[in-house]
Formats: C-alpha cells, structure tokens, sequence
C-alpha cells in the first residue's frame, strides 16, 4: 500500500530509533526529542476523524503506523496515543495533545455523585503512564461504556516495567471527574482491551519482520564451515519458517485493522492476537537460534525486538484469554456448520 | 519486506449472493453424502458431480467465454472453491483442469488446442491428471528423463511417469518432459497435451496408497506417439511453463482445508459441552483458519490482478499443509473416541480416513523442504 504516512513516518523512525536510543530507552531515558518529533509531524492524531480535527486517513492506514513504529522498535506509546485520541475524539472529548497512554478500565468503579463522576480503583500494566499526560480508558457507567481521560498527576502511579525494559505501570485511581474527563461512548467499541490487542498484534508483526530481516542479514554475512551459514538447508528452513509466522501475523493484524469499528472487530482482533502470540514465540526462538551467542547479548539489536515481542503476547488479554473466549464464541455460535462461522468472522459485510 | 505483505482482498469481494447460490445447490445435490465421503476433500471422484456443477456456471469460470468459460474473477472462483472444499464435495473430476490445466491451455496453447478442449472443461466433462512427478525425478523435477524425439509428424515418447492422481480414468494428461539437450539444468524441456484415450502404448497400472485408496498411478509411454499439434506451449520452454503451471497447483484453499471434514465432526461433538480448555483449543483453530483463509482469499486477489504470486502461494502452501495435518493430532487431544475405519460413528470413520490421508499433505504439489527452499529464496538468501 503507497501512503504518504507511512512513508513519513519509515523516514522519520529510520533516522531517529538508532540500537543505542533503544537501549538508552531500556534503561529508563525517554527520548523527548523524538516525541516531539512524532507529534508535529501529526502522527499521533492519525486515527482521527477529519470531523474530529483529524485528517481523513483511513483508520487501516493509520493503524499501519503502528506496524511502523514495533518494526523500527520505537520506545515511546505513539500507539498508545493514536487510540487515546481516537477514543476521545469519539466521545467528543477535548483533544488535550500532549503524551497519552491507554489501560484496561474493566476494574474502575464509576458513581455519581451529584454534578460530578467519580472514579476509583486500579489499574495495571499501564505503558509508560509515569510519562504520559493522561491515561484514556473506557469503564462502564449504568450500563454505558465511557470513555475516561484521566490526568496522571492526580492518580498514584506504581512504576513497574516490562521484559523489554518499558514502563507498564499501576496506577490508584481515587477521583472525581470534571465534565471535559468523562463522556458516554454513542457507539460503543467494545473496551480498551479490544483496541489495545489490535496494536499489540500490530506492532508484533512490524517487529517479526525486522527480526526476520536481521536473521536473514546475519545469515548471509555469518561464514562458519567456510561457508555463510544461510547455505545450509537446516539454517533455510528455520527463516521459511520464520517468513510464514510473520506472514500469518501481519495479515491477522491487518485483517484486525481492516474490520476496526465495525462488528467482525471482536473476532478478527481475538484472531490477530492469538495468531501473534503464537508466531512470537516461534520467531523469536528461531531468531535466536539463528543468532547463536550474540543475540543472546545486550551488544546486539536482536533482544529489544524479541523481548518486545514476549512482552506484547501478555498484555491486553493474553492468549489464554484471547483463546478461550474465540472459542467459546465459535462453539456456540448459532450457525449451521462451523464453516459459516468462519467465513462470516472474516467477512467484508462484517455480519459477525 | 514484501514477502510477508499479504494485500487484503479488494473491497465489495465477498460475493455473498454466489456463495448462498452455491450452498443452496451443496445441500441439496449433498443431502445424502455422509461425513466419511466428505473426508475425501478434493481426492473425491464424480463425473456427475463435475457436470452438474458445470451446468450451473460453476466450471471454468475465470475462462473467457469464447471458450465456453463464463469470464468471472478469480475472486469469484475462489468462493465456489472454498464452499466446495469446506463441503467436502467429490470435486477431483474437474478440479486439476479447472485450476491448473485449462489455465495453462489458455495461456500457451494454440487457437486450435483452445477450441478443441477447453470448452469441454468448462463443461466438466474433461478430467486431466499431471504428467510431473518420475520414478527418479520426484521434487528435483529438472531431473526428469522421460523423452519425446521428434519424427515425422509428431513426437516418440519414453519414459514413465509416476503418482499420477487419477490417471486411470483421466481423459488427459499435460505430460513434461525432455525434447533437447541443454547446458541450463532448466532447458530443453517441454510440455505436450496427451489424449489418454485416444493413445496407443500407453500402461496405465494402479498403485495403491497406505490407505488402500487407488489415486494414485504409473504411467509408461513405450515408444508412444504424439502428434506435432500435441506439443503445448512453445517447444524448450517447458520449464517455465511447468513452473506458472505449478503456482495455479499452489495458490488454492484446497492447501488448509483437506482435514475440514474432521474439524465439522469434532466441534460438532464439542458444541453440546466443552471445558474451557476445550474452548481454548478451538478458539487456536478457529484463529488459524481465519487467518489463513484471508491469506488464500489475498493470493486469489494478486492472481485477480495478474500478478504472479507464486512466494506468497508457497506460503500459504506450507503453513497448511502444517495446519490440516495437525487436526488429527488436535482431535485426538480433545475427544476420546478411537478411530475406527469405516466405523459406524460417523466421528470415529472421520478421523481414521484423515489420520491415514494426512502424511501426503506435505507431498503433494511441492514437499515442505522445496517450498521452504523456494521461501529462502525469495528471502533474499544467497
């Protein structure tokens, strides 16, 4: 697909998401320079509405930032703050700009109390909310979704981090809400978890390519026997192998984007998570076998993707969870034959 | 990295009005076809099958008209093969002239070999089996050594062929073979139309595969004659066209839904009541199929806009092949019953037909090793 986008920002994290940026990131450092970078360049308001002060780009294409950004192994939430403002901009919501971040809001307990909402209770694993600005979630309130923009400086974040060495923090939520923090969805989407598995999924696939990428390279360039290593057959099969995962995966995630806000969303998106749960283990093993010692070493690039890529299948419903409810779905639907299932689930008319 | 772009199929290519016309016929021309035949998939064989399915438009579709086809898209195609499959529909009469043979007719063939045969595919009339495969040249196809020498008129064939699906009641076969000597490996080869039943010295002689199925055949041309007009293609070129020929073979969902039947059995036993691993573990399958379904309906899309996507085909080839060989174990881990062949439960006859058909899934149209190699390929190793 040709996208100006997509050119700009390949361009932009080329030049700037070096190996030592990423490693400086692991270690605790955020590259503010870049974000701000991110941010004029308009990246992080890509998903929304032309309405909603967005520019017109399909949500599909905008989505594929998101594989950009797990490619070049960006360290800053750009995905976070694509659906952060998309879920604002739906709830008519004030675009406040700035560093977003998004968190499963199943666990928030919503009251009104007079004029005002209040909100309470914990949330977990939340990337990089000692960094951002506001956490957007979405909590049910008499039985409708809304979406909430908490301020970070009014919540108590507990840091806590990922295997990849990103900030997936707690955060106490004790608060009453002002009415610019807190709208009912119209159209509701189905909770952050949904949209959360989306760009996990999405980011996973751009991060299996660069480390296909590099596997190829260091194979080529690897000469042991007197000969590169990508000669042997052994050494082929296993990249086949790779190439096929990160197939499966990018095409589940893009059939995820491709069906974002409509009602197949809620099962496409459980099939791209699934799919990229289970292409990350096996490409990130092969990987490292590919690699031998080296990529077992913080001097090489390989780990920030590979870890990126372990941490990502936990996040937002894992595969246990992502499995189990595909299934339970597929067992009782209440067509004729399993067949009709599926290809109502991956069906353009979305009937699902 | 291209190679692991799989484009979505264009928008507005669901065709869902074809694909309620093709269930409703499946239905009824099906109603009595019990689960152990549909475990059969694509291997299945009915002559009146074909010709019905013809008759309703559904032979032969992406042929341009003048030659009987109906000129519909790939995309259209796609959806009649995918039900037929998912159906379990004895389909293997029409199926490799429909996706493969007609294909490389149209594309190579003279205005006459066009006119003569074509039409008759789309009828469903013509079954047509592939002259590849040799006792010594099995994946390494360059390896081939049955000869065609030219004498007057025509051309003298020896040699013998061999895992000829079907050639017993084949009316043709697209034989490859040696017409010349070459430095390139890959030259000197070509491709000949060969009317089996109007043929003489040709031996035809079953072999039995592990589940006492006759599909397969050996074939041995003794000094067989063909005349000039049955040389398809340009003569020397064999090798390229066995190889576009061989991305039609690939590019189908007959490569991830060979097992379907079994899979229909297991969640319909599973649907009543099923433990949360259960679910889990059809929630993986149904994650698998999804997406490998799309990646097929992608393929079909690039045949669609003539692009030649033959490294995304192997792709999807060999991911499921992987995928429809696992469905025995899958079931096995989920459900009790023993397989039983033949057996009365319909579940039980179901997965002893599949375990036994399973093996040759990696085999046929391209081993797992040579579609990986061709992967490698096109990942840029050197």
């Amino acid at each position: 697909m040709e996208s100006m986008i997509h050119d700009m920002a390949e361009r932009l994290l080329r030049d700037h998401v070096t190996h030592r940026l990423r490693a400086a990131a692991a270690s605790g450092q955020r590259p503010e320079a870049l974000w701000t970078r991110i941010e004029e360049a308009g990246l992080a308001m890509a998903l929304v509405p032309e309405a909603a002060g967005g520019f017109g780009v399909p949500p599909a294409e905008a989505l594929g930032l998101v594989r950009i950004a797990g490619a070049h192994g960006l360290p800053l939430p750009l995905a976070e703050t694509l659906i952060a403002n998309a879920m604002l901009a739906r709830a008519d919501l004030p675009l406040p700009g700035g560093r977003l971040t998004i968190a499963e809001g199943e666990a928030l307990r919503l009251e009104r109390r007079g004029a005002t909402i209040h909100a309470r209770g914990h949330l977990t694993l939340v990337p990089f909310a000692r960094w951002a600005d506001r956490i957007v979630t979405i909590a049910v309130l008499g039985g409708d979704d809304h979406v909430l923009s908490l301020p970070v400086k009014e919540l108590t974040v507990d840091p806590a981090q990922d295997l990849a060495g990103m900030p997936r923090d707690d955060a106490e939520v004790d608060l009453a809400l002002t009415e610019a923090d807190v709208a009912p969805l119209a159209r509701p989407i189905g909770g952050m978890r949904g949209l959360g598995a989306l760009v996990r999924s999405l980011a996973t696939a751009g991060a299996m390519e660069t480390i296909l990428e590099m596997s190829v390279q260091y194979a080529n360039d690897r000469v042991q026997f007197g000969r590169p290593i990508g000669k042997f057959q052994a050494i082929q099969h296993n990249l086949a192998t790779m190439a096929g995962e990160t197939a499966a995966s990018r095409t589940a995630a893009e059939m995820a984007a491709g069906s974002y806000d409509t009602p197949a969303f809620a099962l496409t998106v459980a099939a791209a998570k699934i799919r990229a749960g289970e292409a990350a283990e096996k490409v990130g093993a092969l990987a490292h076998q590919i690699h031998g010692a080296i990529g077992y070493t913080q001097e090489h690039s390989l780990h920030h993707f590979t870890k990126r890529i372990w941490s990502w299948r936990d996040e937002f419903g894992t595969e246990l969870d992502w499995t189990r409810k595909l299934g339970r779905f597929a067992l009782s639907n209440p067509h004729d034959t399993f067949w009709h299932f599926i290809t109502d689930s991956t069906a353009q008319g979305a009937r699902a | 990295m291209t190679l692991t772009a799989f484009p979505p199929p264009p928008p507005g290519t669901d065709y869902d009005d074809l694909r309620q016309e093709v269930r409703a016929f499946l239905a009824k021309e099906l109603a009595d076809f019990p689960p152990e035949k549909r475990a059969e998939s694509w291997n299945g064989f009915s002559r009146d099958f074909s010709r019905k399915l013809a008759q309703r438009g559904w032979v032969g579709m992406t042929f341009p008209k003048e030659y009987g086809g109906h000129a519909r898209s790939a995309l259209e195609r796609y959806v009649v093969s995918e039900e037929l499959l998912a159906a379990g529909a004895p389909v293997i009469s029409h199926w490799i002239a429909d996706r493969q043979s007609g294909p490389l007719i149209l594309a190579k063939g003279t205005d006459d070999q066009k006119r003569r045969i074509v039409p008759r595919i789309a009828a469903g009339e013509l079954c047509f089996c592939i002259g590849m495969s040799e006792p010594d040249s099995g994946s390494d196809l360059a390896a081939t050594r049955t000869v065609a020498t030219e004498v007057e008129g025509g051309f003298r064939i020896n040699g013998t062929k061999v895992w000829t699906t079907y050639a017993h009641v084949a009316d043709y076969m697209i034989l490859f073979c040696r017409t010349g000597k070459s430095d390139d490996r890959h030259g000197g080869m070509s491709q000949f139309l060969v009317d089996l039943k109007a043929t003489d010295n040709i031996q035809i002689s079953p072999i039995i595969d592990l589940g006492g199925e006759h599909h397969f055949n050996q074939v041995v041309f003794d000094n067989t004659f063909l005349p000039s007009d049955a040389l398809l293609g340009e003569k020397g070129e064999g090798w390229s066209q066995v190889m576009s020929e061989l991305a039609f073979e690939r590019s189908g969902p007959e490569r991830f839904l060979s097992s379907f039947a079994l899979i229909e059995e297991l969640i319909r036993l599973l649907r009543e009541d099923a433990t949360e691993a259960q679910q889990a573990e059809i929630g993986r399958l149904s994650a698998h199929l999804m997406v490998l379904r799309q990646m097929s309906r992608s393929v079909a899309g690039m045949l669609n806009e003539g692009k030649n996507p033959s490294l995304q085909a192997a792709i999807v080839k060999d991911l499921g092949a992987l995928f429809e060989q696992d469905i025995p174990r899958l079931a096995r881990s989920l459900v009790t019953r023993p397989a039983v062949p033949g057996g009365r439960d319909s579940y039980a006859a179901v997965l002893a037909y599949t375990e036994l058909a399973v093996p040759s899934f990696s085999l046929r149209g391209g081993t797992r090793e040579i579609l990986r190699g061709i992967i490698a390929r096109g990942l840029g190793l050197r």
